[in-house]
């Protein structure tokens, strides 16, 4: 275990029955100004890995600590010190875009100035501020998954749970995230991302790992990953597909 | 071939196969005294004001003002999803046989409804106006209008522009209220004439707007409220998992929670306050206060009218306690840092604040009586603030669900 991991998640196995886990053994770090892909197939275990961190599902087995801190040891530090981005959006059909991210900044107990300053920006930003006082429910998905990803930057935790950001978005927003998350990752946040457009999240991760069936096949930068496939100087994308096929 | 008309059957009783179960705790819950109490009490009224009928009673405006939302109120349930935008489309020229029976039962059920209420009217009526028109007449001519009202409602429903949507809505009550006023106002020949001709104008202006063949957002949108409606009752009494909240924008109430304190312990005070301010639950608060107000204002001063305020208190409580079950299963209150025991509290705070300011509120009618009542008055009061803290008691020692699981 690495004190200085801002997510540190040693030896986790679960899922939904206890006689049947999706997850084996799973144990990886993210550290603080880190950006780290967690890359697999279908079903291969990412959402199940952030539904843990998230508190969602308890482990069988293992432990998962953000910023040191397990969930039980203290769960409002816990749940305070991240923030999540789902695939779908979750929005409260009776907020405005603005309610959401007030709703937010309210339990993360940011300051009304910080969030003030920080909402215009992500408006601006996200080219949502003609929208802003709009209810969820008139908006396009393509805006929701905006205000999701809103919400968590209004935040600012430590760490970013992020699950297929990209699916919605138009190319402008997606360049938008993108920056805004190496923007953030500068200032010293981690962010923990899933996506399967490997060759967009290639040139942003520092690492990827791996996963497969519910096991970390792999793990590191890209060219440690190519390393371990044995096929160095190949994009994320081949590295993925050797990696992968033929493990079934 | 799919059979389209068993498919919307099973859809039917796989709906009220859920609701059903429910029924008993409703009937558990005491809902079946109170409403034979209140048969009984109104009953008891009735029978009273029947025999003695107060002069220059406004017994049209009685008979209007009941009746036009009977007879203009249509809805029907389609039981429609969402996914059948993609699985029923391809059958969409044959939806016909799919709709029918909705149509039938959304007009039968409602017949019965209009019956039962113009036979307890017909006796006040009938006594009350100077020159009554014939029972028969007055009934089949109210399942006339009602069928026409279904008829202009299905093809709202289906009308393409929202704008057209709107304004027909808006003429079907004109046309309904415009009728039944010439029934009761004119004599009963030159009133049929008048409302024949009406009605021939009105269907005819219902071809005008284009519309589509089946209208399937708006339809699965509409069966969306319908089936909230009916979980919305179920939750006054049970706790029913998963249930639709019908949402309001209602602007002119968005500065309402801006001025919470800015923490994380009133964080679910300020999600509870919007989610309230544009919920169903508001309008029907809003309405009851409103009804309640002027009730007892009519009766102020009086035993009656003390007994009228504490029930609308009470009622309006009920309403409220609602507030303990928003969002029992939400995902962002798992994952936010919101403290865990600040929902419960807040929700109870919130519903008995606003129960109170209701209660303030549907008092001040009784002002009216303070010169000659004025015990009865301030002891009313007191008496209306003592069941919204005993509300505030009970709902505090409700233990929330996810809590009593732990």
């Amino acid at each position: 275990m690495n004190d200085t991991s801002v997510l540190d998640i040693q030896g986790l196995s679960g899922g939904y029955s206890l006689n049947r886990p999706v997850l084996h053994d799973i144990s990886l770090q993210v550290q603080p100004g880190e950006m780290v892909g967690l890359i697999g197939l279908n079903g291969a275990g990412k959402s199940t890995t952030m539904k843990h961190i998230l508190g969602l599902m308890n482990p069988q087995k293992g432990d998962i600590r953000v910023k040191g801190k397990k969930r039980e040891e203290d769960s409002a530090a816990y749940h305070g010190a991240l923030a999540f981005v789902p695939e779908s959006p979750l929005l409260y059909e009776e907020m405005t875009v603005r309610e959401h991210l007030e709703f937010t900044a309210r339990a993360y107990d940011v300051s009304q100035k910080d969030y003030e300053e920080r909402a215009k920006k992500l408006a601006q930003i996200f080219r949502m501020e003609d929208k802003i006082d709009t209810l969820s429910t008139h908006l396009s998905k393509g805006m929701r998954q905006k205000v999701m990803i809103m919400c968590a930057f209004v935040a600012r935790p430590s760490l970013y749970i992020i699950d297929e950001p990209f699916l919605g978005l138009d190319p402008l927003g997606i360049r938008s995230l993108l920056d805004f998350m190496v923007e953030l990752k500068q200032g010293g946040s981690s962010i923990l991302l899933s996506s399967h457009i490997l060759s967009t999240i290639e040139n942003y991760c520092d690492r990827f790992i791996v996963l497969h069936q519910g096991k970390v096949i792999a793990q590191g930068s890209l060219q440690e990953i190519a390393q371990q496939a044995g096929q160095p100087g190949v994009p994320l994308e081949q590295l993925f597909y050797s990696l992968v096929q033929g493990r079934d | 071939m799919m059979d389209l008309s068993e498919l919307r059957l099973k859809r039917r009783s796989r709906f009220w196969g859920e609701v059903l179960p429910y029924l008993g705790y409703v009937i558990q819950s005491g809902v079946a005294v109170l409403t034979l109490f209140l048969i009984i009490a109104f009953s008891a009224w009735y029978t009273s004001l029947v025999q003695h009928i107060p002069a220059g009673l406004p017994i049209r405006w009685i008979m209007l003002i009941l009746f036009v939302p009977l007879t203009v109120n249509s809805s029907f349930r389609t039981y429609m999803q969402s996914a059948d935008t993609v699985f029923l489309l391809p059958q969409e020229s044959r939806m016909n046989q799919y709709f029918r029976a909705s149509w039938t039962s959304g007009v039968i059920y409602k017949m019965i409804g209009v019956t039962l209420v113009f036979m307890v009217s017909w006796l006040l009526y009938f006594r009350a106006d100077v020159d009554p028109k014939p029972f028969w007449l007055f009934l089949i001519l109210l399942y006339a209008l009602k069928i026409v009202a279904s008829i202009g409602s299905w093809k709202e429903q289906q009308m393409v522009s929202k704008r057209a949507y709107s304004s027909y809505r808006l003429l079907r009550y004109a046309v309904i209220a415009l009728a039944l006023a010439a029934w009761l106002w004119q004599p009963a020949g030159k009133s049929l004439i008048f409302i024949a001709l009406l009605v021939a104008a009105y269907m005819a202006s219902l071809k005008i707007p284009s519309r589509h063949l089946v209208a399937w957002e708006r339809l699965i949108a509409l069966e969306k409220i319908h089936s909230g409606r009916v979980m919305l009752v179920l939750g006054w009494f049970v706790d029913v998992p998963g249930r639709q909240q019908r949402v309001y924008q209602r602007k002119w109430l968005s500065w309402a929670g801006n001025n919470i304190p800015w923490k994380p312990q009133a964080a679910y005070r300020y999600l509870l306050t919007k989610s309230f301010i544009r919920s169903d639950i508001l309008g029907i608060v809003l309405r009851a206060a409103v009804l309640g107000a002027l009730l007892v204002w009519w009766t102020r001063g009086t035993m009656l009218g003390s007994g009228i305020y504490l029930f609308f208190i009470f009622l309006i409580g009920v309403q409220m306690s609602s507030l303990l079950r928003y969002h029992s299963e939400s995902f962002w209150l798992t994952v936010y840092p919101v403290p865990a025991e600040s929902r419960h509290t807040n929700a109870v705070l919130l519903a008995f604040q606003i129960q109170l300011m209701f209660a303030l509120l549907m008092w001040l009618p009784m002002l009216g009586a303070l010169k000659s009542q004025m015990s009865t008055v301030f002891g009313t009061l007191v008496v209306g603030v003592v069941v919204c803290a005993l509300f505030r008691f009970f709902l505090s020692r409700k233990v929330p669900k996810d809590e009593d699981d732990e």
